[in-house]
């Protein structure tokens, strides 16, 4: 976490609203990133104003050109590939398949880069996406379990929840609900109000299939606004 | 409101939900015993890309219910698709016999080297009376008149459908109300023969938004036995989608047929009649663009609100959740999709769909038949996902597809059978009514083939047995058949509308010319009428513009004739 805490300029948002993004945003966000690709704050807040503006296809080719010319910017890469994942909800089923296939290509390379706590539970929480016919599940595992490891070495965070949702989230679609629920359950002692958690703990069989499909829809926007990892310093 | 109308307000629709909960949807296969079982073929292909395109062509199991013989019975017509391969004509001859006569008819063939049979459609061209049939190919359609004789003439040569396309859908309307029946064909691929492929980018350009479809194409019957291709001057011409099936009703209650297209690979559209010989195409504003992957339109007013809904099954599985669309009639040009809210979204990979009133309470049931394929342990889509997300992908290109083998891509997939619970809601009971089978389901073919009062039908499936559904409910209730004969308007009476009302409920029906996706259901309109012992009023309004009540019985078959309300019937049933 140190590392990704130590990459987050202070760059500020600078008035854009919930609702009022304007193309002039984008612009300037743009030229901030130009400066510092590897500015995962910038880039964070840079998408959510092109998620209000449906801008994906300039926010990728931004991303494109903007890895080309700093191809060692892990976190300019991992904001590629969260502009794929905006986009997936706005696609086709099949076109949201090749978003989150690409998607996944830039995480890898981010973690190549550097293997930090957001890339890797990025990537691990992305492959949970993919239905089981693909066998994604224990790839997602492995990330997690690594992500896991990185936050038991740091301070407790409030995003640090996230982990312990995607990872029982992983075991249960591996089958493997007794590691699923003990997952949960550690997560749920530190963070008692959690309601994605309790929400889990408190169903079984049928019922907790239908909860985790329906959380791990691809129709539905993935939440990628990265503030909690500067909300949480 | 007075305190008696209070009482009946609160009274009558609690009734009519109890009626919901008395009868019990069932029904018997019987496809063996009845002679009707019949094991379809997809064609095969030759050469490097034959795998793939029979893949793609993997429809054409078909089915088409109309009465040619005129004995007041409904016969069956089912196509084959492989080279060389027989299209059966079944004979109802009553007490769940049927013959098969195809070839003594005249109207088996049609599987030629260059040419796939993908469809069939019963209509009367020539307002002679008598029932003619389109066989509708990859490839050019083939026209057969009926010679009254139990036999067949093909007529194609002098009837201008000399066009070749890839048609996979036909339905057969009065477009410009001049008293005759005109043609529309849906088009799956563009119009490149696949069975001597010039170039092989004849797959969609994207399987979301694809545009590279065949489209459609508008055929004006002249009245002369010739058909014109008037598709650019109707202003259909632009229209490039992968269509699927086309539903035609009056979604407007204008009087004039307007028309649906389902599209594989891309958003469907919809169309409405300028009452000139044109059509609008209202899909932004009505219904708003969609990626999905149409393959039915059947059209219905399910909630008995007095406009047309549409019923579209999509493809809803574990790798691509795209639900089917319900699309309630806002009666403003507008549809809202209700799909999630009434229950009748996940279908699996969903084929044709058909409503019908299976326990006769009022209120229009709806099956759906689904799958692709059902082989192997494999599972095809992640070796399809993998040539999906290659950088640079040339889709169009059918050498990019990988085969598929003996591998399973949505296959083995349960049936569903939704019942209209009347309130804005639907349950799922397949299983408890005996039709959950998990063949690869393609068409429906609707109609009370016993006359007893139960909606039965016919279910084609792809490289695998059809099967025959008797209706079986106990304790349904009453109803009421009408065969509708035009004088002035076409004689099959296609587009004449009937509002009924009877027991509190007031419904109305619209006669079709082969709305839903492989399989033409009954001309004779089914009503279920609950508990109600008499019906209050029969309204119909003829293509002609004429209206014209009529006073009918329960639990009977009416003929009805233009202009001179109730008619003799005809046949042994009757």
């Amino acid at each position: 976490m140190r590392q990704a805490r130590l990459l987050v300029c202070a760059w500020a948002l600078a008035g854009v609203g919930a609702s009022g993004a304007t193309l002039a945003d984008l612009d300037r966000y743009e030229a901030a990133l130009a400066k510092n690709a590897d500015d995962l704050r910038a880039g964070s807040e840079y998408r959510q104003a092109v998620i209000q503006l449906k801008q994906y296809d300039r926010c990728i080719k931004f991303f494109e050109e903007l890895v080309a010319k700093s191809p060692q910017a892990a976190n300019a890469y991992l904001n590629y590939g969260f502009a794929y994942v905006d986009k997936i909800p706005d696609a086709g089923a099949i076109t949201q398949v090749i978003l989150a296939n690409t998607a996944l290509s830039h995480f890898s390379k981010s973690i190549e880069l550097r293997p930090s706590w957001i890339a890797l539970y990025t990537r691990g929480n992305s492959y949970l996406y993919w239905p089981k016919i693909f066998g994604k599940a224990p790839l997602g595992v492995k990330d997690l379990e690594e992500a896991m490891k990185m936050q038991k070495q740091d301070k407790l965070r409030s995003y640090h929840v996230r982990a312990y949702i995607s990872l029982g989230d992983g075991y249960w679609k591996m089958d493997d609900l007794e590691k699923a629920r003990a997952v949960w359950q550690e997560g749920a002692k530190l963070f008692p109000n959690e309601p994605r958690l309790k929400d889990r703990l408190s169903r079984s069989g049928e019922e907790l299939a239908k909860y985790i499909d329906e959380t791990l829809d691809p129709n539905k926007r993935v939440d990628t606004n990265l503030h909690e990892l500067w909300e949480d310093q | 409101m007075s305190r008696r109308v209070l009482w009946i307000a609160a009274v009558v629709p609690a009734l009519l939900l109890a009626w919901n909960g008395v009868a019990k949807i069932q029904f018997e296969e019987i496809a063996g015993p009845a002679g009707v079982q019949m094991t379809h073929t997809t064609r095969h292909f030759k050469g490097k890309s034959a795998d793939v395109l029979r893949m793609f062509t993997s429809g054409g199991a078909a089915v088409a219910v109309g009465d040619f013989n005129n004995d007041g019975l409904d016969d069956l017509f089912v196509t084959d698709s492989d080279e060389g391969k027989h299209s059966k004509l079944y004979r109802n001859d009553g007490n769940w016999k049927f013959t098969e006569v195809g070839e003594a008819a005249g109207v088996a063939g049609g599987n030629d080297p260059l040419s796939i049979v993908a469809d069939g459609l019963w209509f009367d061209y020539d307002n002679d009376g008598w029932q003619d049939l389109l066989v509708v190919r990859f490839g050019t359609p083939i026209l057969y008149h009926n010679e009254r004789n139990g036999k067949f003439k093909n007529v194609t040569a002098g009837s201008g459908f000399t066009k070749f396309g890839n048609s996979i859908a036909a339905v057969a309307f009065d477009y410009d109300r001049d008293g005759d029946l005109d043609v529309m064909l849906g088009h799956y691929f563009k119009a490149e023969n696949l069975l001597d492929l010039k170039t092989p980018h004849v797959l969609p350009n994207d399987l979301d938004n694809a545009v590279n479809g065949g489209g459609v194409a508008l055929w004006r019957n002249e009245g002369n036995g010739r058909f014109t291709d008037v598709t650019k001057e109707a202003g259909l011409a632009h229209h490039t989608g992968w269509t699927l099936d086309i539903g035609h009703g009056d979604f407007d209650n204008d009087g004039w047929q307007d028309f649906y297209l389902a599209n594989d690979y891309g958003t469907d559209r919809i169309f409405f009649n300028n009452k000139n010989g044109t059509f609008r195409d209202t899909t932004e504003k009505s219904l708003g663009f969609d990626t999905k992957k149409g393959m039915n339109v059947d059209v219905a007013d399910y909630d008995n609100d007095g406009f047309l809904d549409i019923y579209v099954t999509n493809i809803t599985d574990e790798y691509m959740k795209e639900c089917n669309m319900l699309w309630h009639n806002n009666g403003d040009g507008t549809f809202t999709d209700l799909s999630k809210e009434t229950g009748t979204c996940p279908t699996l990979w969903g084929w044709a769909a058909k409503f019908g009133d299976f326990d006769n309470d009022g209120w229009q049931d709806i099956f759906v038949v689904n799958g692709l394929r059902s082989a192997g342990k494999e599972n095809y889509i992640p070796v399809l996902v993998t040539m999906i997300t290659t950088p640079g992908i040339d889709f169009t290109d059918v050498n990019n597809w990988p085969n598929i083998g003996n591998m399973t891509w949505s296959g083995y997939q349960r049936k569903k059978m939704f019942r209209n619970l009347g309130n804005q809601a639907f349950k799922e009971i397949s299983a408890e009514a005996g039709v959950d089978n998990d063949l690869d389901g393609r068409g429906i073919g609707m109609a009370d083939f016993d006359h007893d009062g139960l909606l039965d039908f016919y279910q084609t499936n792809a490289d695998q047995k059809s099967l025959l559904y008797r209706g079986r409910t106990q304790g349904a209730g009453n109803w009421v058949q009408m065969k509708l004969i035009g004088t002035k308007s076409n004689r099959d009476a296609i587009g004449a509308r009937v509002t009924l009302t009877a027991g509190g409920l007031t419904q109305i029906r619209e006669v079709n010319g082969g709305n839903g996706y492989a399989g033409q259901s009954s001309l004779r309109l089914h009503f279920g009428v609950g508990r109600a012992a008499k019906l209050d009023a029969v309204e119909i309004q003829w293509p002609s513009g004429l209206t014209e009540q009529v006073n009918l019985s329960v639990n009977k078959i009416h003929y009805v004739q233009e202009g001179k309300g109730v008619v003799p019937a005809w046949g042994p049933k009757n």
